[in-house]
């Protein structure tokens, strides 16, 4: 080998240059940093870590959080605290005297983004759609209960339904008024034609969009932002730094353990929701023999330990809770939110009870949510301290929701379910955990149909003494053991002021401004 | 070269022929469904039937495998389950971008890895030579998105002279777009920069120990036309055929680089195809990769012939 003097520096200066070179003009403090008081204007950049689904937007889908309630409106909002119906579009609502009929009258001045007025008839025709087969809604059940719809001029309306329910008006809640005449293109992505305070200006499948004021917005003076981002950025480390290097003042939903780190630093500012509608749960599939005998399932709720889920997997943001119901709801009773304390004696007891010590269980959960994996492997280590041998099987997203929907776990899962927050029938009829007619445990009851359709259709508000008997029954038979009811959370950059959202935790930005 | 271009056109058809039939029977054995994805967690059996239906998922398998070649062969790639848009937008949308990155990185893997294989593989000082070799050694085996992590840690969140994420206004402005190129590009070019310095430097070395470099020694060639002229076009070959295969596994890495750096390219489409079990873009999206590759095995091929009179490709 002979030996050869080495000319490089010249190429080593020149890959310097570029990095040099690449500094003129910055891209970051083109993205403007603001900061001090208030005001209108600026355009308010929020980060994600899924798409939007605009073919889901009838649904309470967590992806569509960001969208739906800034280019679109419902009816009516709810209070947060007494969940008392709030005038949205309708300005004011009547119920009759048997429940089965819903009068509202609309707000009159309203135009969709096209500039076509808002109407009755709108109304009607979104409710057709919510109908149809391929539709995806969790309130579906309740507009198939509709019997006759009939708008008398513009803005008044008339729903019969064929029986009374006590969630009726959560279907204007959740239904949110899109352009029926654009309602296809609408679930295809190509179209937004909403009443809401911004309007699409871009939509790049997969990557986000950027929305611009309504100048023709029915609340007037609102909204005060000229603008709106929302880009698709998958990974939650990479949404955290995006905030943290002024790329985005809003970061929806970061992993727990991500969100936790901005806690205590003043340039941020973590917002929990107070909807608290996303519960933590183990289910189970109760044709599997080892896991058809209640007291299994009331040992496996015994076992794990809820706390150390809350205090490890989420950061502390939430509560633990042996129930599916959110405090707001009129279900929500304190005194069983800690029924199922972490009790290994009693765990092991109710085992031997059942024959089931020592038995293998497999452990099904979607891998891609982070909290799950951490979830399962503390449920992995609790199932193990009480005597079982969990087989933990981790699954794509896509895998799971398609083994949760046909009941094709041969064990238990743990994933998370919502709707604990408003109507207690919604919950039990809308959400496949619970639903009463087909559930993810394979769950069959006369018993709890009956206190189902008992709490489902009672006009006006179920009674307390209905509401105490269904906690009961879910106590007592553990299809679903409930472990931590968390929460959507918002990472804020510290200029954004006046951030708000409803009880489906759907973005409000009405008041939403940027400190200059 | 056009003989051997079209003595290789039916191999080529016969792999991308094997390859769609590969890739759409393996997809359809993985399990999940897009109807239920589409439809939510919380959605009716009667809704996903529905879904399923308008997606045409309840025709027999092999009709939906010809319907898609069809629609392959005639151009019509098909619009995404999950994300509604024709999937040739959606490819043409993030093709750029990936393109864009791959393409930074391969430059400065090729330049990096050009000037340190060079180095290693000529320079005789033991401690030049033990620290390149221990860089080049951690830049194949630090991952990307460790590498990625620290980058956005140091030059986004801690010093804020790059921006985090996302392509920016791309090369339409080139001062600003190369600022967003830049970590990206740069994370994924370590595997491939370091790889490529150490193929060259065993190359380099291996030639310089060959009797024509002796005998051109002996007859007095200056050095630098020795390397010119002489070792560097016979230490290349093996190092571009290396490349090709390099930036195959760099458009493996992209999917990790393009998430960390939300990159909206070809890897993130996939990634999120392959996750929401949107067949016909992931079928579209894997079609296109194995052709992709088949061309860059021809380029490679070509470029080699170019370096080195004597590989024929009438030959090979």
């Amino acid at each position: 080998m002979i030996a050869l003097k080495p000319r490089a520096t010249a190429v080593a200066a020149a890959a310097a240059a570029l990095m040099l070179a690449a500094g003129c003009t910055s891209a970051v403090n083109q993205q403007g940093d603001t900061g001090g008081t208030p005001s209108r204007g600026g355009t308010l950049r929020i980060v994600q870590g899924a798409d939007v689904q605009p073919a889901t937007l009838m649904s309470q889908n967590n992806p569509n959080f960001s969208l739906t309630r800034t280019v679109f409106n419902s009816l009516i909002q709810y209070d947060h605290k007494t969940l008392e119906p709030q005038p949205e579009l309708a300005t004011a609502w009547e119920t009759s005297a048997d429940g089965k009929t819903l009068t509202f009258t609309l707000r009159e001045g309203v135009k969709f983004h096209d500039g076509r007025a808002f109407t009755a008839a709108d109304v009607i025709a979104d409710l057709e759609i919510i109908q149809r087969a391929e539709v995806a809604s969790q309130v579906k059940g309740i507009a198939k209960q509709i019997a006759q719809m009939k708008a008398e001029g513009d803005t008044k309306l008339t729903i019969t339904f064929k029986r009374a329910m006590s969630n009726t008006l959560d279907l204007f809640l959740m239904m949110p008024i899109i352009d029926p005449k654009t309602a296809d293109a609408t679930f295809a992505g190509t179209s937004f034609n909403g009443t809401g305070p911004f309007k699409v200006e871009k939509y790049t499948p997969g990557q986000g969009f950027t929305l611009k004021r309504n100048d023709q917005y029915w609340d007037s003076g609102k909204p005060l932002l000229d603008g709106v981002t929302i880009t698709v950025v998958r990974d939650s480390q990479s949404m955290l730094s995006s905030l943290k290097s002024g790329q985005s003042e809003l970061a929806l939903d970061l992993a727990p353990l991500d969100a936790t780190t901005i806690k205590n630093d003043p340039a941020y500012k973590l917002v929990e929701s107070d909807a608290n509608d996303s519960v933590a749960y183990v289910g189970y599939n109760v044709t599997v023999p080892l896991l058809g005998d209640k007291k299994v399932r009331q040992a496996i709720s015994y076992a794990i330990d809820r706390d150390r889920i809350l205090a490890q997997v989420y950061g502390g943001i939430g509560q633990v809770t042996s129930l599916p119901w959110a405090p707001s709801s009129p279900a929500y009773d304190q005194a069983l939110v800690k029924h199922f304390t972490h009790d290994v004696d009693k765990a092991k007891s109710l085992l031997q009870e059942a024959g089931a010590a020592g038995k293998t269980v497999n452990v099904y959960y979607d891998s891609g949510f982070g909290p799950n994996n951490g979830m399962a492997e503390i449920i992995q280590f609790d199932l193990t301290a009480a005597g079982l041998k969990p087989n933990l099987q981790p699954l794509q997203a896509s895998d799971f929701l398609s083994k949760l929907r046909s009941g094709g776990f041969d064990g238990m899962f743990v994933t998370a379910h919502g709707f604990g927050q408003i109507g207690p029938a919604t919950l039990l009829g809308g959400a496949f955990p619970f639903n009463f007619t087909k559930n993810a445990s394979s769950f069959v009851s006369p018993e709890y149909q009956q206190l189902a359709e008992k709490v489902w259709f009672s006009p006006g508000k179920p009674d307390a003494q209905t509401l105490a008997q269904v906690n009961d029954f879910l106590l007592d038979q553990q299809f679903v053991s409930d472990l931590v009811t968390s929460t959507h959370t918002y990472a804020t950059s510290s200029k954004l002021q006046g951030l708000s959202w409803t009880m489906l935790d759907y973005l409000d930005l009405d008041d939403a401004s940027l400190a200059k | 070269m056009f003989r051997y271009l079209l003595r290789r056109l039916p191999a080529a058809l016969v792999v991308l022929l094997a390859a769609s039939l590969a890739i759409f029977f393996l997809l359809r054995l993985s399990s999940g469904d897009p109807a239920a994805t589409l439809a939510g967690p919380d959605a009716s059996d009667e809704t996903v039937a529905a879904i399923r239906g308008s997606l045409g998922l309840d025709e027999p398998l092999f009709t939906q495998y010809l319907i898609w070649l069809r629609g392959v062969v005639t151009g019509d790639l098909g619009t995404s389950y999950i994300l509604h848009a024709p999937i040739a937008q959606l490819i043409g949308e993030s093709l750029g971008n990936t393109v864009l990155l791959a393409a930074g990185a391969l430059l400065l893997a090729v330049l990096g890895g050009g000037v340190l294989g060079y180095l290693m593989g000529t320079v005789r000082n033991r401690t030049v030579q033990n620290v390149l070799g221990a860089l080049t050694s951690l830049g194949v085996a630090v991952p990307t998105y460790v590498t990625g992590v620290l980058l956005i840690l140091v030059f986004a969140v801690t010093y804020r002279v790059l921006p985090s994420g996302g392509v920016g206004p791309g090369l339409s402005d080139f001062e600003i777009g190369v600022q967003y190129l830049l970590m990206p590009a740069v994370a994924l070019s370590l595997p491939t920069g370091a790889t490529l310095a150490r193929f060259l430097a065993a190359s380099l070395r291996h030639t310089l120990d060959q009797d024509f470099v002796q005998t051109g020694i002996a007859k007095g060639l200056r050095r630098r036309r020795l390397m010119t002229a002489h070792v560097v076009p016979n230490a290349l070959p093996p190092v571009t055929t290396v490349l090709g295969i390099q930036i195959g596994q760099l458009l493996g890495g992209a999917i990790i680089v393009e998430t960390i750096f939300a990159w909206p390219g070809i890897g993130q489409l996939l990634l999120q195809a392959v996750t929401g079990r949107d067949y016909l873009l992931t079928q579209d999206l894997l079609l296109i990769a194995v052709a992709v590759f088949i061309v860059v095995q021809i380029v490679t091929d070509v470029i080699d012939a170019a370096i080195d009179p004597r590989i024929r490709l009438e030959r090979a």
